[in-house]
């Protein structure tokens, strides 16, 4: 652990009610990192994942993002969000806006760029994920897939720092995941720093720099892909990759 | 024929016999009973002005009414969803003593209790009976309104606004921009109600004595009492084409303001 990490998460704990879902969770990751969480559901990944843009609060801990603490009350959680990108399970575009609406938003009433800046910056981020030919569709006119890329386009146009995606192919049909995880793998080619919640392992074992293994809200086991996936050290590790793997 | 229908016939043909009866016609049958004589639609046509100041009252009331409680009812139904402490509870209260008393007392209690004043616009004065009744009528309509509100809102998926603050918007502009214009499009049904109960409520307001359209009928029809179910009609197609016409224009706003769906998924 070094003092310059982009983003450290130490010692992160969270309860829903009486129920602790997260227990001392820690992991760091550098600038340009994809660290991809994984762990049976209900493991507590999901919720680690939105501790860091605060759309689940922590209540013990540390998170430092580029030095600077996320769970410190006096942070404006607005400014947090606008350098931190998230993907949703279920997409959540915003149902009422086309395409372009969806991810000019942000930039337009964010950033408060122009309507004609807001609406170029859109329309370069769905060319940037495919979808130069869908600008006007509304979502209920588009694929899941295609969805998706206008999803991650929403996060792309603010321009952010850090990735979050929350198992963004789980809802998606096999036929579309491939799609969806073409455009992140353009991502992690261009160098973002991501951190993937995903049962996709053949994504995590190709782009991931570390691989951190969850079960019951502890962080049971951590590494480099080809540790974890071909010597795990923790007998749980090994349990719960054989059970993806039958279906993978 | 049911029941029913077999009833209603008997009952309108009673009354158009006893109107016969009063005016010396002879009974011409049962077409006579719907359309009645043609003296008495004189007399409506002839008073066809007197009505029309009453319809307009009534539009004027209505429109007056609808729109203070939009202004009133919207941020009520949305501080009921999102509001909370004090501020939520005393909307919740307002709400459910508006909606728990009759409109009569509502108007009463505005015109002869609260006496609001008359309001000069320079051009037009309102008289405070008027101010009375559009303060009443409104404030009901604002306490049923903002269920529509409440209702819409709270049926936006939260997965909406989360998404709206994920980009950094704060909790009011992520309404704002998300939830509000997709609420509105879903209250479109709720409000053609709304809007066709206030229209027809605007008749209440002979309790404080303004002469609309309903109270202007049934002055005329005192007055020739032959003319009863004419005078009625003619009002009722008068209330038919003002309800009508804003339900089509209400779809119209519906369908073109409707958001798209594909085949796909």
């Amino acid at each position: 652990m070094s003092d310059d990490d982009f983003l450290r998460v130490t010692d992160v704990s969270k309860w829903y009610g009486e129920e602790q879902v997260l227990h001392d969770v820690s992991f760091e990751m550098d600038r340009g990192d994809v660290t991809v969480l994984i762990g049976p559901s209900g493991s507590g990944k999901s919720t680690m994942l939105r501790c860091v843009n605060r759309l689940a609060e922590a209540q013990e801990g540390s998170i430092l993002l580029d030095g600077e603490e996320v769970l410190s009350p006096d942070l404006d959680v607005d400014e947090l969000r606008r350098e931190v990108g998230m993907v949703f399970q279920g997409f959540n575009l915003f149902a009422h806006l086309t395409a372009v609406g969806n991810v000019a938003l942000g930039p337009r009433r964010v950033l408060g760029l122009s309507e004609t800046e807001a609406r170029e910056r859109a329309e370069d981020q769905l060319e940037r994920v495919g979808l130069a030919d869908q600008l006007d569709s509304y979502p209920a006119e588009l694929s899941g897939g295609q969805q998706q890329r206008v999803g991650i386009a929403r996060a792309l146009a603010m321009e952010p720092k850090l990735m979050l995606f929350d198992e963004p192919t789980s809802a998606l049909d096999p036929e579309l995941i491939g799609e969806v995880l073409e455009v992140m793998h353009g991502l992690v080619d261009e160098g973002m720093t991501m951190l993937v919640v995903t049962h996709e392992m053949s994504f995590a074992r190709a782009v991931a720099d570390e691989i951190v293994f969850l079960d019951d809200g502890r962080v049971v086991e951590r590494g480099p892909p080809e540790q974890l996936f071909e010597r795990p050290e923790e007998e749980r590790t090994g349990r719960f990759l054989e059970r993806i793997a039958s279906h993978d | 024929m049911s029941v029913a229908g077999t009833l209603a016939l008997a009952a309108v043909e009673s009354l158009g016999a006893a109107a016969r009866a009063t005016a010396g016609a002879p009974p011409t049958g049962l077409s006579t009973a719907f359309v009645g004589d043609a003296v008495d639609w004189e007399f409506v046509f002839r008073n066809a002005d007197y009505l029309g100041v009453g319809a307009l009252l009534t539009i004027g009331l209505t429109v007056a009414s609808i729109l203070l409680g939009f202004v009133v009812g919207f941020p009520a139904g949305a501080v009921e969803v999102y509001g909370d402490g004090y501020l939520k509870r005393a909307v919740t209260v307002a709400g459910i003593v508006l909606r728990g008393t009759p409109i009569v007392v509502i108007l009463i209690v505005m015109y002869f209790v609260v006496g609001v004043p008359q309001i000069n616009l320079g051009v037009a004065s309102i008289s405070s009976a008027m101010t009375a009744g559009i303060l009443g009528l409104g404030l009901r309509s604002a306490a049923y309104q903002s269920q529509i509100f409440r209702a819409t809102l709270a049926s936006v998926d939260d997965g909406q606004l989360e998404a709206g603050r994920s980009i950094g918007l704060s909790r009011f502009e992520a309404v704002r921009y998300v939830v509000v214009p997709q609420a509105l499009r879903r209250s479109i049904p709720g409000f053609q109600n709304e809007f066709t109960i206030v229209l027809k409520d605007t008749s209440i307001v002979f309790a404080i004595g303004l002469a609309e359209l309903l109270t202007r009928g049934y002055d005329l029809f005192s007055e020739q009492t032959t003319a009863v179910l004419e005078v009625i009609l003619f009002i009722s197609a008068i209330y038919f084409v003002l309800t009508f016409t804003t339900n089509r224009a209400l779809d119209r706003l519906g369908s073109y303001y409707a958001i798209p769906e594909g085949e796909s998924t």
